[in-house]
């Protein structure tokens, strides 16, 4: 876990270690209010305290009934995704989690009836067992004029839930066409395969032993599906840059922009075997010092493993790795002979557009223009399952001090100063997705998204609004 | 209706007559459902006891169907479902799973529920609706084309919306619409008549709608912030099927790089594959050459086709539909949300293994 | 040889032996030019007696600049181009006591720098993007140290304002650079046995532009200046008075500024400032002179309109012309560079400056153009080039990398290296002793295989231009050969 270090101001590692003493009130709280102040900003350490916040209300909580469960982690989720909306790895997080829940709840509900098929399994199965269970008794919901959808999860108090239909539809679709003529017409499950299973590497298929138990203990299942998540998170880099050699070649020109942990880990890890020149934009004026920092001291220090500490820090240029920084303008003028641009994500929408930091855009348009492939890394954790219909609504706008200081008192009156932080990128300018889940094309991650969160889930307020 | 429609055919029963019936009693019918329920009506008429007779009926049906009318794109979307769903409700083992599930119960299920599935059929659509007003912005230019009834539920969803509490709400667009000026004049166009009537209905709720002929549409594609246009099917790669003049409004959207939506129920998406606006299936006269002698014996590009055939089967210029590959689609609005093109083809994949 | 002294020559030796390539590379360039220059000036006539002449007065004028601590390093320079030319001398049989302002015609470093290299250069060689090589060429002088005697203390202070950016803009420099010339050349005076449209080019103006070039690269409009001056110099008749001679180029190099800038850019102006439409937004980006009389001259005209300016580091130009629009009155809005799909968004028209045109219909300006016309063109968006055919130039490009400018890379360093926690999240754990390990931008020449590149320029593709407005109207990029034939080299 993320060593406890001692700062003034209050961040990420300080609600750590808030967490272990304070009850779950307060941190919740306190995470509301550092979010709010942006005191905790960026994808991984909004996704960091999420997951120890919910792990943290999911001890505490005295029921072990998964829908009282559920409702718990809904109410302080929505509480959370509301102090910062646009930071989306809250929501996706509070998302995933409810999915563990909801697994464990089926798992809990069905081991009876699933013993012998392990639902696990794949996908075109789980589409039949989803489709065929559904035409049990057509006599009994089939009253006409029935054309509300009516849930079957096998979950209690499922029939008292509202209709989600609306508003699940924000996400890829993940029904079947069939749905016209099936009886209940349920958000069936279909293409959800549970939660823990998708990312591979967490060791869930060790723990499956447990569904042939008759009666499970929901909230240690969910405890251990949380602990999962949180491995996950901290494990991302390292699988993403597993795939670093199968796309970084001898002698090529890489271009990244900004400084994310991410690429600097995809970089290093190609540089310990190949040579290659780095051209790094240095996204004035909200990340730059960020990027000078990555550039000149390797790295930025992350909020975990301090073992490996050493070899995160090494700056490329260490490694042999010749690094040139541009400011952002210079892009065009270079994009011709760079061979591959590698880009990290703010958040990934469903169909695969992105929000990245501001200047990601004219980046990878201008790569478009040239030709050259951009490869997004991210990890699923910033995948978010809302399409974005207002995607101007999605930038946030930060301090424009940053773009002139206060001190020009008279400039900053008179003259309107805007500094967006964020880019919205469109999916036809992406080539390319590597996960840890592998490398994607922008027109599959629809389904990568489906992977990961319950349909029921992907509107968190609709839920709270009852 | 539904009962009265068959009865009336009794033994004899015609699945075309049935399918026309069921298109004309109700105009918000779509082609797809329409034809299930005609052939659940021919189900109904029908006493086949096995499995593979009722199959076999279902599919003889659906050809005498498929046969009746020039373009059975719309109506395939609607009986591959049905046989798809029949085979795989009927033959996989697995729905034994799921406890006593003969074939009795099944055939008791679809015919009873005739009318209902035609309710949910209308029901997507009123999802579709709202779920695509979340596309539409305050200040938004709508251009849209044809009488698609679900663009146009999903129009007018948007402009209720805005009309919410104070009489005008804070939702404001305006809608261009473009209307073939031949056909404006013609009584029975029923595509047209839909234009009108949605037109009409728009403006009611104080939303302004400009007509303007297919020919302005690059003209004006510059005010336009983005495009959503109905289907009669949406096919495998994502690509839809639809009245003639989409291709080109999906093709003056992307290169002023304006998104370009398709509003479709998810039960028009067809198992077709075309390789371009040849490869439809269907004859359609649109390239029509003549000398003043009359017209040129048509040179194919299949080579052999049957003139006569092709004569008869031939739709009406009006009915002509085109073909939009999926690249110049931003996305599909159904009532399970927003696919992009890509996940058309596993929708379909689902469905048939 | 007959070094006149004899000092000079030792100190050249161990100089020569630290040159790096470039610098060779350099010299041999130098040295052609004045090779060159020899031949003009050996044409008809005599000159072994003026040189020496020539020499002298050349020596005044330095003396008169840069006083006694320039003494020093200006012989061993003498010396040093000495022993490179001699070759050359010994051909055309010149005596000893050859004209210095020939010697000194050559470009010259200052000594400091020189040392200061040469001892640099191992580290050096890595801190060069490879790509843009044959940009670097030498330190931008900063200082008087080391200049020519020749060259007039005008054009001297003109040479610091460019490479401080006091003086920025391609028009801007020219014009500049003309009213210093016209100074020097109130200065001059033609040595006997000469007359002054041979000797003024090659012995006089040589320098100066040479000393020019060596503060900062001269831009496409400053060439075509000096090609004019040249023409109108050589076209003199020899046997004009002096004085008359130089009144002369005076007026011409005014009515040369009138004609082809001052006017031109009312002209401009006035043709640009109609294609601001009321209740437009013009969005530009970093800072044009026309570009910006084109807005004042269209809020004067009453037109109703907003202004988005986009600006770039390290040079912050368009923070200026935010500035002067916002005293005059004008709404503007300012974004960074990464805010550019922002202004897109709300843009009707885009108004670019340029520094140069180039024949294949593309667009030299400040870096960071190309991506804001790209998306504007993207967004259909008309993009319009204000430029005055003097910055028309008969050169092509087809990439970034030939024609371009390297900026000295501390330009990019952030002024007050952050010395608390990084603007990211979790930074604020870091403890002292961790801080004092870390190490700042700014002592990036000591970090081995880091390099910073700060271009100046890049290339627009022409069909991200929909309009280009010279004086001689509005033409598509297509034109600008016909336009360049027709100012620049129709003279």
């Amino acid at each position: 876990m993320p060593a406890a270090i001692v700062g003034q101001t209050p961040s990420l590692s300080t609600f750590l270690k808030s967490l272990k003493t304070n009850d779950v009130e307060t941190s919740t709280e306190l995470l509301i209010s550092l979010l709010k102040r942006r005191q905790i900003r960026n994808s991984r350490p909004c996704a960091i305290a999420t997951s120890q916040l919910l792990l943290r209300v999911v001890a505490g909580e005295r029921h072990r009934d998964a829908q009282k469960l559920i409702e718990r982690i809904r109410n302080v989720g929505c509480r959370l995704v509301a102090a910062q909306p646009r930071e989306m790895a809250v929501g996706n997080i509070v998302r995933r989690i409810l999915g563990v829940v909801r697994e464990v709840a089926e798992e809990d509900q069905n081991p009876a009836d699933m013993s012998d098929t392990s639902p696990t399994k794949s996908e075109p199965s789980k589409l039949q067992s989803a489709l065929l269970p559904t035409l049990h008794a057509p006599t009994a919901c089939s009253t006409p004029g029935d054309v509300t959808p009516s849930t079957d999860f096998g979950l209690d108090g499922s029939q008292s839930r509202p209709s989600l239909h609306s508003v699940n539809s924000h996400a890829p679709g993940m029904t079947s066409l069939f749905n016209i003529l099936q009886t209940p017409q349920g958000r069936s499950p279909i293409g959800t395969p549970p939660g823990g299973a998708q990312t591979p590497n967490t060791g869930k298929k060790g723990r499956d032993g447990f569904e042939a138990k008759e009666k499970l203990d929901v909230k240690a299942e969910v405890i251990d599906g949380i602990k999962e998540l949180i491995d996950e998170l901290e494990i991302v880099d390292s699988q993403i840059a597993e795939s670093a050699l199968d796309h970084i070649h001898s002698n090529e020109t890489i271009l990244t922009h900004t400084s994310s942990q991410t690429v600097q880990r995809f970089l290093m890890t190609a540089a310990r075997k190949r040579k290659f020149t780095v051209i790094h934009a240095e996204a004035y004026p909200n990340d730059h010092e960020a990027t000078h920092a990555t550039i000149v001291n390797g790295g930025k220090k992350g909020s975990g493993d301090n073992e490996d500490v050493d070899e995160r820090w090494r700056p490329l240029t260490a490694m042999g790795i010749t690094v040139i920084l541009i400011p952002d303008s210079a892009v065009f003028a270079l994009m011709s002979r760079i061979n591959k641009v590698i880009l990290a994500p703010h958040t990934v929408m469903a169909n695969g557009s992105l929000l990245a930091a501001a200047g990601a855009s004219t980046i990878a348009q201008t790569a478009k223009v040239h030709h050259v492939p951009v490869v997004v890394l991210s990890g699923v954790y910033k995948l978010c399952p809302v399409y974005p219909f207002d995607t101007d609504g999605l930038i946030e706008y930060g301090d424009p001090s940053k773009v002139v200081p206060f001190q020009d008192g008279e400039f900053m009156d008179k003259v309107d100063v805007v500094n967006p932080i964020y880019d919205f990128v469109d999916s036809e300018l992406v080539d390319l997705y590597i996960t840890n889940l592998g490398g994607h094309a922008p027109s599959f991650l629809y389904r990568i998204v489906a992977d990961h969160y319950r349909p029921e889930d992907i509107d968190l307020r609709a839920k709270s609004d009852q | 209706m539904v009962t009265t429609a068959a009865d009336s055919h009794g033994a004899t029963f015609d699945v075309v007559a049935a399918y026309h019936h069921l298109l004309q009693s109700d105009s918000d019918i779509t082609m797809p459902v329409a034809a299930i329920e005609a052939l659940i009506l021919a189900l109904q008429n029908n006493n086949s006891t096995t499995v593979s007779e009722t199959l076999d009926l279902v599919s003889r049906e659906t050809v005498k169907l498929k046969a009746s009318i020039p373009n059975p794109i719309s109506l395939s979307a609607g009986t591959d479902l049905f046989q798809q769903y029949l085979i795989s409700s009927l033959t996989r083992p697995a729905a034994t799973q799921a406890g006593i599930l003969d074939f009795d119960q099944i055939r008791q299920h679809l015919v009873q529920n005739g009318r209902l599935f035609v309710d949910r059929a209308k029901a997507a659509r009123t999802t579709i609706s709202g779920l695509g007003r979340h596309f539409i912005r305050d200040g938004d230019t709508v251009l849209t084309n044809g009488g698609s009834r679900v663009v146009g539920a999903l129009l007018k969803s948007a402009a209720e919306s805005s009309s919410t509490s104070s009489g005008r709400g804070s939702l404001r667009f305006r809608v261009i619409y473009v209307v073939s000026p031949s056909s404006s004049n013609i009584e029975g166009r029923t595509a047209e008549s839909e234009s009108a009537a949605i037109i009409a209905a728009l403006r009611e709720r104080d939303i302004p709608v400009a007509t303007i002929p297919p020919t302005a549409i690059a003209y004006c594609m510059d005010t336009v912030t983005q495009c959503f246009v109905g289907a009669e099917g949406v096919v495998e790669n994502g690509g839809v099927v639809n009245r003639l003049g989409t291709y080109q409004m999906g093709l003056l959207a992307k290169a002023a790089g304006k998104p370009f939506y398709v509003v479709s129920e998810s039960h028009k998406f067809v198992r077709l594959y075309p390789l371009g606006q040849r490869d439809l299936g269907i004859e359609q006269k649109i390239v029509d050459f003549r000398t003043a002698d009359g017209a040129v014996d048509a040179i194919n590009d299949e080579g052999v086709a049957d003139l006569e055939e092709g004569a008869k089967k031939s739709t009406a210029p009006e009915d002509a539909v085109d073909y939009t590959p999926p690249h110049l689609i931003s996305g599909i609005i159904t009532e399970s949300g927003v696919l992009l093109p890509s996940a058309v083809s596993e929708e379909l994949i689902k469905i048939w293994f | 040889m007959s070094a006149p002294a004899p000092p000079s020559t030792e100190p050249a030796k161990p100089d020569e032996a630290k040159l790096s390539p470039a610098e060779l590379k350099k010299r041999a360039k130098a040295e052609k030019q004045a090779r060159r220059a020899a031949i003009k000036g050996d044409q008809p006539g005599g000159e072994s007696s003026t040189s020496g002449g020539n020499g002298e007065s050349g020596a005044q004028a330095a003396n008169a600049i840069g006083g006694p601590p320039q003494k020093k390093p200006q012989q061993q320079k003498a010396g040093q181009q000495k022993q490179g030319r001699q070759g050359n001398q010994d051909a055309r049989g010149a005596q000893g006591d050859r004209g210095a302002s020939q010697q000194q015609a050559l470009p010259l470093r200052r000594r400091g720098s020189q040392s200061g290299l040469a001892t640099a250069d191992s580290k050096k060689d890595n801190k060069q993007v490879e790509l843009f090589s044959h940009l670097y060429t030498q330190p931008r002088r900063h200082t008087v140290e080391g200049t020519s005697k020749d060259v007039h203390p005008a054009v001297l202070a003109l040479g610091f304002q460019f490479s401080s950016y006091e003086i920025c803009g391609s028009s801007a420099r020219c014009v500049a650079m003309l009213l210093a010339f016209k100074e020097a050349i109130q200065s001059y005076t033609t040595p006997t046995g000469t007359s002054l449209p041979r000797h003024l080019t090659s012995h006089f103006l040589s320098p100066q532009i040479e000393f020019l070039k060596s503060c900062r690269s001269i831009s496409e409009s400053m060439g075509n200046a000096i090609r004019y001056l040249k023409k109108i110099i050589v076209e003199i008749d020899p046997n004009m008075p002096e004085q008359e001679a130089k009144a002369y180029l005076c007026e011409e190099m005014d009515r040369f500024i009138r004609e082809r800038i001052t006017i031109t850019d009312q002209a401009i102006a006035a043709s640009a400032c109609l294609q601001i439409k009321n209740g437009s937004t013009v969005l530009t980006y970093a800072k044009s002179s026309i570009v910006e009389k084109t807005i004042l001259q269209a809020h004067a005209n009453g037109t109703k309109f907003r202004v988005i300016i986009v600006d770039s580091r390290p040079l912050f130009e368009g923070k200026h012309l935010a500035s002067s629009l916002m005293s005059a009155g004008l709404q503007v809005e300012y974004l960074p560079y990464s805010g550019i799909p922002h202004a897109i968004k709300s843009a009707s028209l885009v108004l670019l400056g340029a520094h140069s045109m180039l024949s294949n219909g593309r667009l030299q300006s400040r870096v960071g153009t190309a991506s804001l016309a790209m998306q504007a063109q993207k967004a259909d968006i008309p993009v319009i080039v204000c430029c005055e055919s003097v910055k028309f130039s008969g050169k092509v490009a087809l990439d970034n990398i030939v024609l371009n400018e390297v900026a000295p890379p501390e330009e990019l360093i952030p002024l007050a290296p952050a010395t608390g926690p990084m603007t990211a999240d979790d930074k604020a754990g870091e403890d002292d002793e961790e801080r004092s390990k870390v190490k700042t931008l700014s002592e990036w020449r000591d970090i081995p295989n880091l390099q910073i590149l700060n271009l100046m320029y890049d290339i627009t593709p022409a069909e991200y231009i929909r309009m280009v407005i010279c004086e001689y109207g509005s033409v598509p990029p297509s034109s600008v050969p016909v336009v360049h034939r027709l100012a620049n080299e129709g003279m």
